[in-house]
């Protein structure tokens, strides 16, 4: 009963949401240039109007090419399934853990990127090779500045950091967590391939990287690649506000009511993240790509050093 | 005024060379000499006086005197005036001496002479194809006087050849003609060894459409408004230089009104082009603030022109002789108003963009263009200026408008996208100061001064310095006024090689701002 529970809040309320992030995040954006910007649901039409699509295939392609919108997609799920929204609804088998979470994700990355040297394009190959490029930067400072976290509540299991988080009530200000939550905003940023790393809005063939990958795509592959991404935004954001904002141990009442209250908190602090990230893409510009190495290293730098604290100062 | 000494000096060393002399329109000296002193006569023109080579064209002459004329154009910047080299090839042998391998500035033009005349330029280091692409066949010339413009020939099968980096990891980019934006087309083929380009050759002329010979047989008034059409965010400047050249062979004055107000248009369209490019710039580095700050100011600068013509894009303003009618009169207070807004909004925002530590990271040190490049390629208008080279048509070639303004030419000399920036920026203030002042000093009186014909066979040019550089219209009239060889050289002419230069050690997510900063049109280059 409870399983059942989590694996439909989880899956529908990441799926659900996850495309309302970009919405605001371009509503936001829109209003800062002084544009009216598209709706609010604009990306929901976008992908029904693409899933009633069918997708056009390159004749040169293999089936890494046809299987890939799936495995991103199934990805994105497994992984959202790991990351509980609320953690009042406790499964009691093991969803799974950082490690897990870390290779799910590199899993979808693989194939996103053969899929894209698959087709053949230019632009997909060299939307490959920066990704590759990124994210072999990215992922070791994924792996500290979590890791640490998990050291200090004893657990790899997000579950359990999470549990932890909540009964030191304010862990953003302990020296250990700020580095860590700084090294993962700046992982966030390039793992969702946003300014300053890669652009979502751009249409320059040859400064994409995450567009040039789904270049070759279209109809329902494309929304399958597309609402991928939305959903791993959106696991990576929860991620962050969860561990280290939490809000659970503020809810005393239990059952139902007690998780709607969670979900609506949770919806408020998504909304929130979504606003920060709008504010600060406006504001800043992308970066040169041989500059994106400096950001991932201070990435890893700030979470290593917040897994060297860990042994100075303790949990 | 045309005598000046190195002028003179010049006819005494090549005395014997020179075949013939005219000067005519007071500030262009004709000098007709043997195609084999061709070589040696450009190359003391270009390294001993610093002429540079501003414009190269030919002429199917066959009905005047039996030859191919090639006119070989070189401004002396300093005196505001012309020196053309004319030399006359035999229709029998068709080819002539390449200057390419001493005057650099003029490989372009002579692949253009030969694809559109047939004429072989000797010696030329790289002769291949430039307007026509592998689908023309090889014996059809479109610009000589035999071949009717309605006739299509049939298609060829051949491909282009582009040249190519042989290495260990060495690979080739092709992007375009059809890009992801919305823009016009061409090819752009880059060999890079991973993100490094190491070179970039632009394959362009997709939208080659023959204005030069459509005009041709055309009355001067209809040739008007293909001078209009030529690149759509420059038909004033391109009108601008038509109506001058055109006047000068009907050698009529227009009224200081008519003077004034194109001088107004004219800096109103620099002003629209530079905003938009610095919005265009931002957009690239994804600076979505600024791009619509710069856009929003666009559009302000396009209101004023819809107010001032009912056109944004200031088509039917000019009219030979002058304008077509008092557009200014009544509605100062408007454009002060609107240029005041502006102006108040470009300082903020500059402010803002400059203090932004990660935008200057991206555009400083991008995308250089030594000055000895864009000296040797005759880098015009920002680009040049932006790599040091003081030149602005406005000031070098001065027409009785802009003698009485007072405006500065923005100086910088790192050739960086960050300079040409700051000379687009400091140049949409001027542009503003000078329209400011014309309104000021602006006489009334009429505005137009009638053509009634103009006389066969002459010719001039005419000068502007258009928002991306300096452009230069030729034209020769012939019978019954209409005209017989129209040819145009656009600043982007000038630019594209340049663009070629500038981009190369630099990496391909870069190339885009680079291109972004000469924003160069391709209608005005593929005519």
């Amino acid at each position: 009963m409870v399983e059942a529970v989590y694996l439909i809040v989880q899956i529908s309320v990441i799926i659900l949401i996850a495309p309302l992030v970009n919405g605001i995040i371009k509503k936001i954006k829109a209003l800062t240039q002084k544009r009216t910007g598209g709706p609010l649901l604009q990306m929901y039409y976008d992908l029904f109007k693409m899933l009633k699509k069918t997708a056009v295939v390159s004749d040169v392609s293999s089936w890494i090419f046809k299987v890939t919108p799936f495995i991103v997609f199934s990805t994105a799920v497994a992984a959202a399934l790991i990351v509980p929204v609320t953690t009042l609804i406790k499964p009691r088998w093991f969803p799974g853990d950082l490690i897990m979470l870390v290779s799910i994700f590199a899993l979808g990355r693989f194939f996103m990127m053969l899929a894209a040297l698959d087709a053949g394009s230019t632009f997909g190959g060299m939307g490959a090779s920066r990704e590759a490029m990124i994210s072999s930067l990215i992922e070791p400072s994924i792996i500290v500045s979590l890791i640490t976290v998990g050291l200090i509540a004893k657990s790899t299991s997000v579950f359990e950091i999470m549990n932890f988080m909540q009964e030191i009530h304010n862990p953003l200000i302990h020296p250990v967590y700020i580095m860590s939550f700084c090294a993962l905003v700046i992982i966030i940023i390039a793992e969702t391939s946003r300014i300053p790393v890669d652009d979502p809005g751009t249409h320059l063939e040859l400064t994409m990287v995450h567009e040039a990958m789904v270049l070759e795509y279209s109809g329902r592959n494309l929304a399958l690649m597309e609402l991928g991404a939305a959903i791993k935004q959106l696991v990576f954001i929860t991620l962050l506000v969860n561990i280290f904002i939490p809000h659970d141990q503020l809810i005393n009442i239990t059952g139902f009511a007690g998780i709607g209250i969670s979900l609506l908190v949770y919806l408020l602090k998504i909304v929130v993240v979504s606003i920060v990230i709008a504010i600060a893409e406006v504001s800043t510009v992308k970066l040169r790509l041989f500059s994106i190495p400096n950001l991932a290293a201070l990435s890893f730098i700030l979470s290593f050093i917040g897994f060297l604290q860990y042994f100075v100062f303790g949990g | 005024m045309i005598d000046t000494e190195t002028n003179k000096k010049l006819t005494e060393i090549f005395a014997d060379d020179i075949l013939d002399r005219l000067n005519c329109n007071s500030n262009e000296l004709y000098l007709t000499v043997e195609p084999a002193k061709i070589l040696s006569i450009c190359k003391y023109i270009n390294s001993e006086m610093g002429y540079p080579l501003v414009s190269m064209f030919a002429n199917d002459e066959i009905s005047l005197c039996e030859n191919y004329a090639i006119y070989y154009v070189f401004a002396d910047r300093e005196k505001g005036q012309f020196l053309i080299i004319k030399t006359l090839i035999d229709p029998l042998k068709m080819a002539f001496k390449s200057i390419t391998g001493k005057v650099h500035a003029a490989a372009r033009y002579e692949r253009e002479i030969k694809d559109l005349f047939g004429l072989n330029p000797i010696g030329h280091p790289n002769p291949k194809r430039l307007v026509f692409h592998g689908n023309w066949p090889d014996e059809a010339f479109p610009l000589r006087k035999s071949f009717d413009l309605h006739h299509k020939p049939d298609f060829a099968k051949k491909s282009i050849n582009f040249g190519k980096v042989i290495s260990a990891g060495v690979y080739e980019i092709p992007v375009g003609p059809v890009h992801a934006g919305i823009i016009e087309p061409g090819h752009f083929r880059f060999s890079v060894a991973g993100e490094p380009i190491i070179n970039l050759e632009a394959q362009l002329y997709f939208v080659h459409k023959g204005i030069e010979k459509m005009c041709e047989g055309e009355s001067i008034e209809k040739c008007l408004y293909v001078s209009e059409r030529i690149s759509g965010d420059e038909s004033f400047t391109n009108s601008y230089a038509y109506c001058q050249a055109i006047e000068k062979i009907a050698k009529i004055k227009i009224p200081a009104r008519a003077g004034f107000t194109r001088v107004v248009f004219a800096e109103l369209e620099r002003l629209t082009n530079h905003l938009g490019d610095l919005g265009g710039l931002c957009t690239d580095v994804a600076y979505g603030f600024a791009a619509y700050q710069f856009r929003m100011m666009k559009g302000w600068a396009y209101a004023i022109a819809d107010e001032l013509c009912g056109m944004r894009f200031l088509r039917g303003v000019n009219k030979l002789g002058g304008v077509r009618k008092d557009f200014i009169a009544g509605k100062e207070l408007i454009i002060i108003k609107a240029l005041e807004k502006i102006k108040k909004e470009l300082m903020d925002t500059n402010e803002i963009i400059k203090s932004n530590g990660l935008f200057i990271d991206r555009v400083e040190h991008t995308g250089i263009l030594s000055k000895k490049i864009a000296t040797d390629l005759n880098a015009v208008g920002p680009a040049g200026r932006g790599s040091g080279i003081l030149y602005d048509v406005r000031k070098a070639f001065p027409n009785e408008a802009y003698r009485q303004l007072e405006f500065k030419i923005p100086e910088h000399h790192n050739g960086d996208v960050n300079c040409r920036i700051n000379v687009k920026i400091e140049e949409c203030y001027e542009a503003i100061e000078i329209i400011l002042k014309a309104l000021e000093i602006m006489p009334r009186g009429k505005v137009l001064e009638q053509i009634d014909a103009v006389a066969p066979y002459q010719f001039a040019f005419g000068i502007t310095e258009s928002p991306r550089g300096e452009n230069i219209h030729w034209v020769m009239t012939g019978e019954n006024n209409t005209i017989f060889r129209y040819k145009i050289r656009t600043p982007s002419f000038c630019n594209w090689p340049a663009l070629c230069h500038a981009v190369k050690g630099n990496i391909v997510p870069d190339f885009p701002l680079i291109n972004k900063s000469f924003n160069l049109s391709y209608a005005g280059n593929d005519l």
